[in-house]
């Protein structure tokens, strides 16, 4: 289903976050740290994109490795000098656990919102978190709307105008990526670390 | 990261707090605790004052001598032992404090009684490749321990490793079948399945206790997320219906119906109920009904099992030195088995011992399930029951890999903080004035005193482990 190679490391899973001091550091303007959500249909790859994310720019020295691909929280830096540290919360796409989804993305600075591109259900669904978070979720939340399983393009049903025409109508980032090749996966990251409100600096 | 030595926070505080220059400190810690038995119990308020305290003394402290040239963890050990402190006494007046807490508790908890009579990890999603229901024991294990602690960070501790053993499952189950890794649309349904099975007491006391106690400069990132699972399947569980498990409203009142019976005629004739069990599952009544039957009994006699309440430590101690090891009692069951003259006599009552695969039919699965099920069940409570941790089932491979990360290794930073834990009970109890005993001036007079503290034992983790 997509990502099926990208296995994390099973001997670093360790209980985290419990007492964890880089948690303790204060964000800055230089260093951001930002709560993001993902959203979309059960089976549409979102933590395989999580995974290929944190797994492509694996850092053996990192000491937050998790156990699992529900939580994951990976740092990039910018060009500007800049870091920005994703915390990353997976939720269940089922549809009978659609109603919990505001506690999931209650305080997110960011919410990406994911769907198959060989399905027009879940183009549907994505469709749902939109107007989901358009009305409940924080005002200020950076949302990107992600096409998954663009390798698949033999059985693609969701037209890549669809998913941008969509995306610029409700004022989000748009980008399809594929978390079996790789592709577009950092760029999703990057783009939205640049959209990212700074705090004003002091 | 090194964790910091949470299991000693309390123990360096304490110390701490008896040098001359903490008298200060002690004067604000026993006017701040004692200001509580002043007012009636108001959860809001109760929540903002005391995560203000701990916030203003963890910036006192770092302002202060006796942490002078600390490092950041130290700092954090101490905040750690000064929550566990200050919960602990504070504990009887605000955990369970309201009349509409412990009314949701016991709906919530009945609900989870019935519920778990009849939910099939098909009704909550969970693809058969990651099913594992007896491996999962031991992640319900793990979070009905969670009224064995009073300080929010141990109660939530148990939560966490609870979602820990699921993960580490998950992950087994998805390598073994070649899935991808397991994201949350594997974890929330294991996770809500794992909580109405383990029916963990006082839930929802026990949820709203961390999220207002635990200092929530503590309760960031990773824990955040995996409190915030609990919440929501907390959430779920609650509202459960006949659509959040995809059936029929009429099926589900019957399954509801028949639960209730169930748990509330423990005693009463099994028989006249197991045509009801039949018509409920859909099954052809003339149809081995004796197997089931039989499965049936069987649930009875466990169900006063899975809903007791409260774990006690001191009893698990005690049956550890009483009973022999698994491992010691097989031997000497297959000693003693060698020894008898007919020994296929005492086979008999498990027919397919001696069957080749080809000798079986299709109709003959089902009653193997149930006899492999039954078998299962036993084997798990005789484990439970023995205290050991050292047997593993043959033929769950999992299971044993689950059990050796959570009750074994001790080596791995990745289980210090289990480990940790696992010395908590004693630790705890020089704390604590045992739940009955509200909290007065003279016996945090007396925590503080040099003579009357007993260090909590550095061997507990010992104690425990064999």
């Amino acid at each position: 289903m997509g990502c099926s190679s990208s296995l994390p490391d099973r001997s670093a899973g360790r209980l985290s976050g419990l007492n964890n001091a880089e948690n303790s550091g204060v964000p800055d303007a230089k260093n951001l740290r930002v709560k993001l959500v993902l959203l979309g249909d059960s089976g549409v790859g979102k933590s395989c994109i999580v995974l290929r994310f944190v797994r492509g720019q694996f850092d053996p020295t990192s000491k937050v490795v998790t156990v699992g691909a529900s939580f994951l929280s990976q740092t990039i830096a910018l060009q500007d000098s800049t870091t920005v540290k994703f915390e990353i919360w997976d939720t269940a796409g089922q549809e009978r656990y659609a109603a919990l989804a505001p506690l999931y993305y209650r305080g997110a600075g960011v919410a990406v919102i994911v769907y198959d591109i060989t399905s027009p259900e879940s183009f549907t669904k994505a469709q749902y978190w939109v107007k989901e978070l358009q009305k409940h979720g924080s005002p200020d939340i950076v949302m990107a709307l992600v096409g998954n399983k663009a390798d698949l393009h033999e059985n693609r049903e969701v037209p890549v105008q669809d998913g941008i025409d969509y995306a610029e109508k409700n004022g989000m980032f748009f980008i399809e990526t594929s978390a079996k090749t790789a592709d577009n996966i950092n760029q999703l990251f990057e783009e939205i670390a640049k959209r990212l409100p700074r705090p004003s600096s002091s | 990261m090194e964790n910091a030595d949470v299991f000693l926070g309390l123990q360096d505080f304490l110390e701490r707090m008896r040098q001359p220059s903490a008298a200060d400190f002690v004067k604000s810690i026993k006017s701040f605790i004692v200001s509580f038995s002043n007012n009636a119990p108001d959860p809001e308020r109760d929540s903002a004052a005391v995560q203000s305290f701990l916030a203003n003394m963890e910036a006192d402290f770092r302002a202060h001598p006796l942490w002078a040239g600390c490092s950041e963890e130290e700092l954090d050990s101490a905040g750690e032992g000064l929550e566990k402190y200050v919960m602990t006494k504070l504990f009887t007046r605000v955990f369970a404090s309201l009349p509409d807490d412990v009314k949701h508790d016991e709906q919530l908890s009945e609900k989870m009684a019935l519920i778990q009579q009849f939910v099939r990890p098909e009704n909550l999603d969970i693809k058969p490749n990651f099913q594992n229901e007896t491996s999962w024991l031991l992640a319900q294990k793990e979070l009905q321990k969670i009224n064995m602690y009073k300080a929010p960070r141990d109660k939530l501790v148990c939560i966490l490793n609870c979602c820990k053993v699921i993960n580490n499952l998950l992950l087994n189950a998805s390598i073994a079948s070649n899935e991808n890794p397991p994201g949350a649309d594997e974890f929330l349904p294991v996770l809500i399945y794992v909580t109405i099975k383990a029916n963990p007491p006082q839930l929802h006391s026990n949820l709203l206790y961390i999220q207002r106690y635990r200092r929530q400069s503590r309760l960031v990132a990773e824990a955040a997320y995996f409190f915030t699972n609990m919440l929501s399947a907390e959430s779920f569980i609650s509202s459960i219906d006949a659509k959040a498990l995809s059936m029929e409203e009429t099926e589900f009142e019957k399954n509801m119906e028949f639960a209730r019976a169930l748990l509330s005629g423990l005693s009463t004739d099994v028989d006249g109920l197991s045509s009801q069990i039949d018509q409920i599952a859909g099954h052809d009544p003339g149809e081995s009904t004796e197997s089931r039957h039989k499965t049936l009994k069987e649930d009875h006699l466990v169900q006063p099992k899975s809903l007791e309440t409260k774990p006690s430590n001191k009893e698990d101690q005690l049956s550890i030195t009483k009973i022999p090891s698994i491992s010691e009692l097989e031997n000497r069951g297959a000693a003693m088995l060698l020894k008898e003259d007919q020994t296929s006599k005492v086979f008999r009552d498990y027919p397919y011992l001696f069957a080749h695969a080809g000798d079986l039919t299709i109709s003959d699965v089902e009653d193997l399930l149930n006899n492999y099920k039954q078998l299962v069940f036993k084997y798990v409570s005789l484990l439970k029951g023995s205290g050991g941790g050292s047997a593993t089932f043959p033929s769950s491979g999992s299971l044993a890999q689950a059990h050796h990360h959570v009750e074994t290794v001790k080596e791995s930073a990745e289980n210090r903080v289990l480990e940790q834990n696992i010395g908590l009970p004693k630790d705890t109890d020089t704390v604590d004035d045992g739940p009955n005993r509200v909290s007065n001036q003279e016996n945090i007079e007396s925590d503080f005193s040099k003579d009357e503290v007993v260090p909590p034992s550095k061997d507990n983790h010992d104690d425990t482990s064999e």
